[in-house]
């Protein structure tokens, strides 16, 4: 167990975590298997597998290709259905005192509001995240995370049911424009936070048969070679609003973070990094106050206003 | 399941674009099992995903295990010029069920089939089988004669009768890993392989005898090796559910999966 660090607290809505720090949705399942290299309580949160109303199998294989700097996939959701998180999987994250971010995908948004329904009283989920942007299904994912009026509206569906704060995950699959149109509507729809970004949608084939690696054709791009991108959207998404934002995109290490936070992410989320090595994130929580004494900063918030100005 | 830095002992090419690389850690008191592997990390901080690498031996008084890979891109190649003395990052061993090695009887007839890079787990599950006192029959299957690798060894294992067939058939026997199967007189008692998709798909629909224990180990590109990500699954052969391949396999009993 790693000493409690009061300069890298962060409080965000229905989030409060000891650190900057959780793995993100989709890369970590539902914990049990990194539990097993180390303790799920050094995290700030645990952002859980994107979870639809039944169970889902998702695609079919390869659904992984590497490359340059990154990764491509396309699992397609696959997850146990939100009943079976409810009954299995969030008792086993209560066992750590973590609070957990809860990813909700669906095809509809009636499936969006009955995930919403199905867990929102589980004492460990501190909040909700809407994965309106996943580029690997045909239906649902990125068609609501596109049009800023079809975001709005299922934000503020899930509102109307959730007792719980609600994050609205954010595509980089669309224009500068789209981005912040999305972002504000979003916001007016009652959206508690932002998260972002998702995967960019990529392509690779291979070059000795012509054919894409991928079964499912394409995928989304995640790792470091996203890293500018998202700071890019983060930074001109933090020019538009106040929202709490957990940034996400190719960090590896706490300097990532740092420049994260200096965009203007509140919290950050860590994806492809677990699996390049699934220390990374009790590693980089470990290093962020030598980075706060050499940036001579009090609090991590403190980043986050310098962000602001930037 | 450990993760550390492991010593590279040896790195040495044994047959076209095929290496075997030798390692020393305290991560090998935990290899106890043929089937399983290493989840290596490249070096370099370009390459993202690690690679999984199926254990071709262990020996535990000298506290090393080797593995065998093929140079396939940038990452491979990496491995390839590593040199004694390196240091690599290892996860493992990775997988929860490997070869079933304490299962078959001395006197039973058991057969192992593995083509290209899938044979060096075979190599690994036949000396745990030998040791036993269970003597083994292998086929092996290879492209072309520049790589064959490991047949001399299979050979230096007490009792083993080892079949080489080459798809081209300049060595040992022309065709492939099934046309040996088929020329056999009876079916085995037991029988593991490991090798591409398809081989293993025809292994198990020509190899489908009630008497038959059969086992496959399967491989899949990978993300996290450990069974978070769900890169790797597959689907059980009653479709009704899933195996996570890198985590409740690679190894699978026929009919256990959709192959």
């Amino acid at each position: 167990m790693m000493e409690k660090e009061p300069r890298l607290q962060v409080t965000l809505p229905g989030l409060t975590m000891k650190n900057p720090v959780m793995p993100a949705s989709g890369c970590f399942a539902f914990g049990r298997e990194y539990a097993e290299l180390f303790d799920l309580s050094e995290l700030g949160a645990v952002a859980i597998k994107g979870t639809t109303g039944e169970a889902r199998f998702g695609n079919p294989t390869p659904r992984v290709a590497e490359t340059s700097s990154g990764m491509l996939n396309a699992i397609g959701l696959q997850n146990p259905g939100a009943q079976a998180v409810r009954d299995e999987e969030l008792p086993f994250l209560a066992g750590y005192d973590v609070p957990v971010l809860a990813n909700v995908s669906g095809s509809t948004p009636e499936e969006y509001v009955e995930v919403v329904q199905t867990l929102t009283d589980a004492p460990n989920v501190g909040a909700f995240e809407l994965n309106i942007s996943c580029p690997n299904v045909k239906e649902g994912g990125i068609q609501f995370g596109t049009d800023p009026d079809a975001a709005a509206a299922l934000t503020a569906a899930v509102k109307q049911v959730s007792t719980k704060p609600v994050y609205v995950k954010l595509s980089p699959n669309v224009t500068d424009v789209n981005a912040i149109a999305l972002a504000l509507a979003v916001e007016a729809a009652g959206a508690d936070g932002l998260s972002l970004i998702n995967t960019l949608l990529g392509m690779r084939i291979d070059a000795h048969t012509g054919k894409p690696i991928l079964a499912n054709e394409k995928g989304g791009l995640s790792g470091p070679a996203v890293k500018p991108v998202a700071l890019r959207m983060i930074h001109d998404v933090r020019q538009v609003t106040n929202l709490p934002i957990i940034g996400m995109g190719g960090i590896q290490s706490a300097e990532d973070v740092i420049e994260f936070l200096f965009a203007g992410a509140d919290a950050v989320a860590i994806g492809t990094a677990n699996f390049t090595n699934p220390f990374v994130c009790p590693t980089i929580i470990r290093e962020l106050p030598s980075w706060l004494d050499y940036l001579a900063m009090e609090s991590v918030g403190d980043l986050r206003q310098q962000g602001v100005n930037i | 399941m450990k993760n550390e830095q492991m010593m590279v002992v040896e790195n040495k090419t044994i047959a076209a674009k095929t290496h075997e690389l030798t390692l020393s850690g305290p991560l090998v008191d935990a290899i106890d099992q043929p089937g399983t592997f290493l989840h290596v990390a490249v070096p370099g901080d370009d390459l993202v995903l690690r690679r999984p690498i199926s254990i071709a031996a262990v020996d535990q008084d000298v506290g090393t295990c080797t593995i065998v890979y093929k140079e396939m891109g940038v990452g491979t190649g990496r491995l390839a010029r590593s040199r004694a003395g390196d240091q690599l990052e290892m996860l493992g061993p990775l997988g929860e069920q490997g070869f079933p090695v304490e299962k078959p009887q001395v006197g039973e007839d058991v057969l192992l089939i593995g083509g290209g890079v899938g044979v060096p787990p075979l190599y690994y599950a036949a000396c745990e089988l030998v040791k036993r006192g269970v003597t083994v029959s292998v086929i092996l299957g290879f492209q072309t004669a520049a790589a064959i690798f490991y047949e001399r060894e299979f050979h230096e294992l007490p009792g083993c009768d080892v079949r080489v067939m080459t798809d081209d058939g300049s060595n040992g026997h022309p065709g492939t890993v099934v046309d040996a199967l088929n020329e056999r007189p009876s079916p085995p008692d037991w029988l593991f392989s490991c090798g591409p998709r398809g081989m293993l798909r025809a292994i198990e629909t020509h190899a489908a005898h009630p008497k038959t224990n059969g086992y496959v180990s399967l491989e899949e590109r990978m993300g996290c090796g450990i069974g978070a990500c769900f890169a790797c699954v597959c689907e059980t052969g009653d479709g009704s559910s899933y195996r996570k391949i890198c985590r409740e396999g690679p190894v699978f009993a026929f009919k256990e999966v959709v192959l």
